[in-house]
């Protein structure tokens, strides 16, 4: 609940969404000198997404992400230099140089990997919210996937089997608007993702994704109701993304001021300054000192990504299978 | 020169009915499913009363693209519905789809425009249209502006009135609402129902979920079997929609004297009260908390702090909108929908296969 955040909170909350949106505009220039290999897809304008429900998580609370993984990374605690190095593919990455962008996991911080396959973080957190039952913990186990995520059977399959055993899951349906180009209205069959709760008789919700408090009320009574043993939510976020759905993307599917609108009307990192130093608990100097820290952050961890070492042939068949004594 | 088709709006909010009180309370949910079925109930009332053109905007959850698929199909081919014409506004799926909706139609001159939402989407439409009369529909989650109706009902009675069927001296209510002033931000909105002070910092997910969070209620009317904010004042100094005035309360946690509210569906919550009594239209009121939200119509709207100094002040002035039940018992005094013997629905008309005499109706044994 809203009222319950400290100045301390607040300040973290910012420093998390001005994180991954430095991080993300600073990938997106990079990305453009071919330095980096593999794809990145960039979270850049869903910050608040990530920053309002990992507010509620503690380290052993699992999520799952997907292809746009970097935000919820940062959020859930992820080591922001080990998650450059890793998208560089050094040696010093989180996942040391062999995963890339969309293989990002870090199991101490409870992030069990970004994914390539849509959809498929769904069963994952299942299993990480039967684990936590069976374990007799209150953790609870998040997924994030996006509106081309929801049309996935093994999305359905996973909120079914939720459901039926009564999990702490968090079904966070990330909807931007778009799987890859094509719009949600056109492939969504029943637009608002939240209706589809219904149907595996869960609650389900839609908040402003463009607003970090919003989300962050919605996922604290989902977050809330999961660690009572009352059972999965499912919340869509709707949000925008502010680049394409891989850099590279010429987005000729979108209206051509469509981005700029959201920029000006509802940057999430407007409205939290806005709303946050109107009252007196934040003050404007506290986030810009933020800023300039969180430049220095991201600066430096590129700086050291770019000359850190890529991992050799020796390393190509380590971490790969699970060697038992 | 050629007569203007009889044409009425119809604006759906896609968003509402599906807000966190889904998680906080045991609210329901309206899909867009259903809202679809709305909408198709209210075409088959304004095909038979005459409407010829409903104007509709588009929407990026699929209802007016259902809408159009089903306008060519059987029933709404025997229900005559009237030619449907889609508004093809730049979405950015916020209130402003719907405003820019009901300006589009407003400059087209409709008749009526039916609404289907909660008091929030009332709000919005009502900015925009004048005394353009709204037939209104609930589809939100805690309304007390719009009754709570079936739409094949109310859309006779908007029907009847927009033909010029039903006079408007009977048809039409006139509303009050209440101006919400913030002259330090330029700021003037309106709310039809309640407004609500709360010592919550920020807007977040709008709905105000705890009686706790409430410390002033300013209402145009409130009624003992509403349900939200204005429940509040409905079962301690209850005003009817009629009465000139409007009322007030302030709150109190520490207060001896507390109220069960149903503040959401399923929800009861203890409010402290202080104090209760009218508001007179016309006056500007202070607020008793120096920073915090305003929540208008149930949704935390406006955030404010000490510099800002807001006002609320009640107005006779609201919108024009259609009192079904007036309306629809003058229908039935005047036999509105009584039909001749040319009416393709008079049942001499119909195919005798359909009529009761051929029907192997069983009377036997009771």
């Amino acid at each position: 609940m809203s009222t319950q955040l400290t100045t301390e909170q607040l300040l973290h909350a910012y420093r998390v969404m001005r994180t991954i949106r430095v991080f993300e505009e600073r990938l997106h220039v990079e990305f453009a000198t071919g330095e980096i290999p593999g794809f990145v897809h960039l979270y850049a304008g869903e910050e608040a997404s990530a920053a309002g429900v990992m507010a509620h998580l503690r380290d052993d609370d699992c999520i799952a992400s997907n292809h746009r993984g970097h935000g919820h990374c940062i959020a859930k605690g992820v080591d922001v230099y080990g998650m450059m190095a890793e998208i560089y593919g050094k040696k010093t990455g989180v996942c040391q140089g062999k995963g890339g962008s969309m293989h990002i996991a870090d199991f101490e911080k409870g992030m069990l990997g970004a994914n390539g396959i849509v959809g498929a973080g769904a069963p994952l957190v299942v299993g990480a919210a039967l684990a936590a039952r069976l374990k007799g913990t209150d953790s609870v186990a998040v997924v994030f996937f996006g509106d081309g995520g929801s049309n996935e059977g093994a999305v359905f399959e996973a909120m079914n089997m939720a459901s039926v055993w009564n999990l702490p899951c968090l079904f966070i349906a990330e909807n931007n608007g778009y799987a890859e180009a094509t719009a949600s209205n056109w492939s969504v069959a029943c637009d608002h993702i939240a209706d589809r709760a219904a149907g595996f008789g869960m609650p389900g919700v839609t908040v402003d994704g463009f607003d970090f408090f919003a989300v962050h009320e919605a996922a604290g009574a989902a977050v809330e109701r999961a660690r009572a043993g009352e059972g999965p939510s499912l919340i869509e976020v709707k949000l925008t993304r502010y680049y394409g759905h891989f850099e590279g993307d010429a987005q000729t599917y979108r209206a051509p001021d469509e981005v700029k609108y959201f920029r000006e009307h509802n940057d999430c990192l407007m409205q939290f300054r806005d709303s946050t130093t109107r009252t007196a608990m934040v003050d404007a100097s506290q986030l810009d000192q933020i800023d300039s820290e969180v430049d220095l952050l991201i600066e430096n961890a590129v700086r050291k990504a770019k000359s850190d070492p890529k991992p050799s042939a020796a390393d190509l068949l380590t971490d790969v299978y699970v060697s038992y004594p | 020169m050629s007569r203007l088709p009889l044409t009425v709006g119809i604006i759906a909010n896609p968003a509402s009915g599906r807000d966190v009180r889904r998680l906080t309370a045991n609210a329901g949910l309206f899909s867009s499913t259903d809202k679809v079925s709305v909408i198709q109930r209210l075409l088959a009332a304004f095909g038979a009363t005459g409407v010829e053109r409903v104007l509709m905007p588009t929407d990026m959850t699929g209802i007016a693209a259902a809408v159009r698929k089903n306008s060519h199909g059987r029933q709404a081919r025997g229900s005559h519905w009237p030619t449907l014409e889609f508004l093809d506004i730049t979405l950015r799926q916020s209130v402003a789809d719907t405003r820019q909706a009901a300006r589009w139609m407003a400059e087209r001159g409709v008749s009526l425009i039916a609404v289907l939402g909660g008091d929030g989407t009332h709000k919005a439409v009502a900015a925009e249209v004048g005394d353009i009369p709204l037939l209104t529909l609930s589809t939100g989650t805690n309304n007390a502006f719009p009754e709570l109706r079936e739409a094949t009902s109310a859309g006779l009675a908007g029907g009847l009135f927009a033909s010029g069927r039903i006079p408007p001296e009977i048809a039409l209510r006139r509303n009050k609402r209440l101006l919400v002033q913030v002259p330090s931000r330029g700021l003037c909105e309106v709310a039809l129902v309640d407004v609500a002070v709360s010592s919550l910092p920020f807007i977040g997910a709008r709905a105000i979920s705890r009686g706790v969070d409430l410390a002033e209620v300013f209402v145009t009317f409130a009624e003992p079997q509403s349900i939200g904010i204005s429940a509040l004042c409905g079962l301690w100094f209850p005003v009817s929609r009629q009465a000139p005035g409007g009322a007030w309360m302030r709150l109190d946690p520490q207060s001896p004297e507390a109220l069960l509210v149903p503040l959401a569906p399923g929800l009861l919550q203890g409010c402290g009260v202080l104090a209760a009594g009218s508001l007179e239209p016309g006056v500007a009121h202070r607020l008793c908390l120096a920073s915090g939200t305003l929540a208008l119509d149930g949704e935390r709207e406006i955030e404010f702090n000490a510099r800002d100094l807001p006002t609320v002040t009640l107005d006779a002035g609201g919108p024009l909108s259609i009192d079904v039940h007036t309306a629809l018992a003058y229908a039935a005094r005047q036999r509105l929908l009584a039909i001749g013997r040319e009416h393709p629905q008079h049942p001499l008309n119909l195919e005798p296969q359909d009529t009761l005499e051929n029907k192997n109706v069983d009377t036997a044994d009771h």
